[in-house]
Formats: structure tokens, C-alpha cells, sequence
């Protein structure tokens, strides 16, 4: 028999306006759960002269005051231990902790219940199916499982569709390469970094060749790579498999993925999120296709820590289009953009990182790896950006078409540094390859 | 929401099994296995009702 196509049809093919009615109705639901459970909560929403009451339309649920990651430091400076007064549900109800890396500042302790965690697998079960996990797969997740969130949920979801799970935790790279050639593994969940990094590995120091495995898809998480398409078309060249980007956060949950249409684009799970995007320049929210905004996220039924209106500092923009998948749910195109943190201004120019990976990733002859630096020299901004030459490529015959290629796209000119193949680091979850050091 | 005319009648079996579940829990704080067993049981339910019964009782549903 044929499997379904959605996960759950009624909600992925529910017309945009019933949508709306039940974002509009859970809103509510959560709001008013955070606003009696949580003393945080609570105290916030006093300070603005409002309760749940006062949201009477969706109009009004922009009025709401945001949250910002930097709130959390305050917040679990408090009782009870290690949580803070958002916490809405008794300690001894707390059945996970999970943190976030603190690469922004202090981590963000996150506490969920069982049925939080059932929350997380049941909006993993979504992106999962979509990008067409079914319980034929025996999916091999090569992270390290510890108190970063990661790929946990993405683990229980894949056993939740009936997947077999081979998890590849303490493994060293190599080790998890054989794994999967042992076990004919046929789906793989990874940060962009690291799976190019798994086929570099297998390739130059192993002699395997990763297209030549059995992994036929690929789940991306954590960085923007699977939807920047030159990485994406590495990836999915060196593994000769089908990659597909999805994001989440610790503080949350799963809420975006792209669906097996691939279409440029993911799908925003707007059953279980409400995502509003906020211009950055105005504040304004749009729902305008086509205009980049911050976005502010709302995890509809997260219970233990409630996410409302959550400033997520991910830019995204909606999508004009729906996706010929026959999802409802709306695209955010190209994926998540950046971070408003990492998009700046540099000789009076918005730079995105992600737009000098795609530039970098396009040309054959560069090695995967490269770092950003941005500085000063006297008054004026200077951006390095550091590359390899693949074994046996000239500078000659790169360095022109990858200036051009800057120029054209990121409208700035750049100091280039060339480097031998495998000199610049290597990272195994998340890449840091973009500094900024006029922020000292 | 093709092929989903009956969500009611989903939604009827869904609160079914969680009322006896909740009878389930509520006389076994002298049973561990039974109490923690209802209890885990309760938070997929929960998943049923977002999957289901959230749409029946937000009168989402298809008439």
C-alpha cells in the first residue's frame, strides 16, 4: 500500500484562513497558561497593561511584548533553581534539561516535561515524513548525544515513524563512516559542516567514496547550509543523496522544514508555530512576500518554559508562492538568511555571511572550508575572507572569477588569502568561519 | 480535508481513551508502574488532541 504523503493532512493542506483561526486560538490558549503558571510571565505582561483578555483578534497579538534571549539571564538568576519563574509547571514535572551553546552569551537553560518531549519528537515527525523518512529507512545520526538538543529529537521522531535507529554518538568520524557502509544506512542527520566534513574524510583519507554508500537522504540542522544552494549542491553531489534543510532551536522546537518538492525554501509548521517576521529597520510585522525580517516566534504548545513571541534574531522572509507539494503551510524562501546578529554593515553595505558561502561553495576548485574576518585598517572596514585551493588547482585560475563573483554579489571588494588544501579548521557541529572584530 | 469527514468521531475515541487513562492515574499513587505508565501514556494522547481534537474543538473541522 501507498504511504501518505503528509503526516498529518488535515493540518498540512488546512486552508491559510482556518490556519490562521487556530494559530489565533492557541495563542490564546498558551498565553493565558503562561500568564497564570509563570510569575515571569505574568510580570511582563502587567507591565504593558495586558492580560489574555485583551487579545480579542490576531491584529492583537502583535501587542503582546517580545522576548529576548537576553531576558533568560535575569529569569534563571531566580527561583527555583536552575530554571528561573518562567518555568510554568512544577520541578519534579521536569523529565529533560536541555541548554543552548552560548555562543551569543550565557547558555539558556531549557526545561521540558514528557509531554514536551513528545511535543518535540510529534513537530520532528513532520519534517521528518515530509522529507520522506518511512519505517523501510535505518537512519544513522552521527552526532554527539549530550546536553545540546541537536538531533535528540530528530532520534525519537525517526523511531516514532517506525525508522530503525542506529545512533552514532562517541564514534569518531571514520568510525562512523564504516558504520554506515556495515549497516547500509540509508538516511543520515547532520549539520551541513559536518556532513561535508564526514565526505571529506571518507573520501581523501579513507579512499571510499560517499556517493557510493547507501544514504539516500540527508537531514540538515543547525546552520544555514542546506538552503544556501551551492553547499547544498556539494553535499548532495559528494553523498549522491537528496539534502534537506530544516531548522529548530533549543529554545523553540522544530519548526521549519523543507519537503521532498525541495522547493528553494521551507515549509513553517503553522499549526504548532506562529512566526511573524518583523522589518528590521521599522519594526513593523509583515506579511508582506519577498520583505526580509527578523522573526518572532511563537511555539503554540510548548508547556514547561513557554517560547512567546520569541525574538529569534533568524531573517527570513515569506515565500509568494505555495509550494507544490500540496502544503498549506507557507514557505520562508531560500530558508533562514542569516542572523540579524551576523548581518552587518560593512562600508556602509548589509553583508550576510551566507552570501559569501554561496559565492565560495559555487566555485569548483575551493575547498569547503573558508573564515570571514572583518576589521578595520585606520577608519576604514576591511573584510579578509580565507579560502583553500583544492590539491593540484592554480590561484591563477580561481582568483578573478571569485573576486568578480564578491562583487557581483555582496557589492564589496575583498582582501583574499589562499591557503593549501586542509590548512584552516575543521569543525564537527557548527562552523564558526565569520569574525567580527570591529565589535571589540 | 480529504478523507477525514469523521475527525469528530476520532476526537470522540480520543477523549474516550484519555478519560479512562486519567481514571487510571488518579487511583494508582500506590502503583508506580501504574501511575508513571498513565502519565506518559496522557502525553501522547496530548499528541492526539493537537493532531486531532484541537481542530474538532476549534471548529476547524470540515462540515
Amino acid at each position: 500500500m501507498n504511504q501518505p504523503e503528509y503526516w498529518n493532512p488535515a493540518l498540512e493542506t488546512m486552508p491559510l484562513e482556518k490556519l490562521k483561526l487556530l494559530q489565533f486560538k492557541k495563542f490564546k490558549r498558551i498565553l493565558n497558561w503562561a500568564y497564570t503558571h509563570s510569575k515571569f510571565h505574568k510580570a511582563l505582561y502587567d507591565t504593558e497593561g495586558m492580560t489574555p483578555d485583551d487579545i480579542r483578534s490576531f491584529d492583537d497579538i502583535k501587542k503582546i511584548p517580545k522576548v529576548e534571549k537576553s531576558m533568560m539571564r535575569e529569569i534563571q538568576s531566580k527561583d527555583p533553581f536552575p530554571y528561573g519563574d518562567a518555568l510554568c509547571v512544577p520541578l519534579e514535572e521536569v523529565s529533560t534539561y536541555r541548554q543552548t551553546s552560548g555562543t551569543t552569551g550565557q547558555p539558556v537553560y531549557q526545561p521540558d516535561t514528557w509531554q514536551d518531549w513528545e511535543w518535540w519528537s510529534e513537530c520532528w515527525s513532520f519534517v521528518l515524513w515530509a522529507q520522506g523518512y518511512r519505517p523501510k529507512d535505518r537512519v544513522f545520526i552521527p552526532f554527539g548525544y549530550n546536553i545540546f538538543v541537536a538531533f535528540w529529537a530528530g532520534h525519537y521522531a525517526a523511531e516514532k515513524l517506525g525508522c530503525e535507529v542506529v545512533p552514532g554518538g562517541v564514534l569518531d568520524t571514520q568510525s562512523r563512516i564504516l558504520k554506515i557502509k556495515e549497516l547500509n544506512a540509508t538516511a543520515m542527520m547532520a549539520t551541513p559542516t559536518y556532513v561535508l566534513r564526514m565526505a571529506d574524510v571518507a573520501k581523501n583519507k579513507m579512499g571510499i567514496d560517499p556517493s557510493e554508500l547507501s544514504i539516500n537522504k540527508i537531514t540538515c540542522a543547525g546552520e544555514p547550509g542546506a538552503g544556501i544552494p551551492s553547499t547544498k549542491k556539494r553535499m548532495e553531489d559528494a553523498w549522491g543523496a537528496k539534502v534537506y534543510d530544516h531548522s529548530g532551536a533549543t529554545e523553540i522546537g522544530a519548526w521549519s522544514y523543507e519537503c521532498r518538492d525541495q522547493p528553494c525554501g521551507m515549509h513553517v509548521n503553522e499549526a504548532m508555530f506562529l512566526v511573524e517576521i518583523e522589518d528590521i529597520n521599522t519594526g513593523e510585522i509583515t506579511e508582506e512576500p519577498g520583505r526580509k525580517g527578523k522573526m518572532i516566534i511563537t511555539a503554540l504548545d510548548r508547556m514547561a518554559q513557554p517560547c512567546i513571541r520569541f525574538d529569534s534574531k533568524d531573517v527570513i522572509e515569506w515565500d509568494s508562492d505555495l509550494c507544490s507539494c500540496g502544503r498549506t503551510f507557507r514557505l520562508i524562501k531560500g530558508g533562514v538568511l542569516g542572523r540579524a546578529d551576523d548581518i552587518t554593515k560593512v562600508k556602509g553595505v548589509l553583508l550576510s555571511p551566507a552570501a559569501i558561502e554561496e559565492v565560495v561553495r559555487s566555485i569548483d576548485g575551493l575547498g569547503d572550508e573558508f573564515e570571514i574576518i572583518v576589521d578595520k585598517q585606520g577608519d576604514v572596514d576591511r573584510i579578509k575572507l580565507k579560502v583553500e585551493l583544492l590539491p593540484e588547482v592554480t590561484r591563477v585560475s580561481i582568483e578573478n572569477r571569485l573576486k568578480d563573483q564578491l562583487r557581483l554579489k555582496t557589492n564589496l571588494g575583498y582582501m583574499i588569502e589562499f591557503y593549501d588544501y586542509g590548512s584552516l579548521p575543521r569543525y564537527e557541529v557548527k562552523a564558526k568561519r565569520f569574525k567580527d572584530l570591529r565589535k571589540k | 480535508m480529504k478523507n477525514f469527514s469523521s475527525l469528530n468521531g476520532v476526537n470522540d475515541k480520543i477523549l474516550k481513551i484519555k478519560q479512562l487513562l486519567f481514571e487510571l492515574e488518579k487511583d494508582a499513587k500506590q502503583f508506580p508502574a501504574l501511575d508513571r505508565n498513565s502519565k506518559r501514556a496522557l502525553a501522547s494522547i496530548k499528541m492526539l488532541e493537537l493532531n486531532i481534537s484541537d481542530i474538532v474543538e476549534f471548529d476547524l473541522a470540515d462540515s
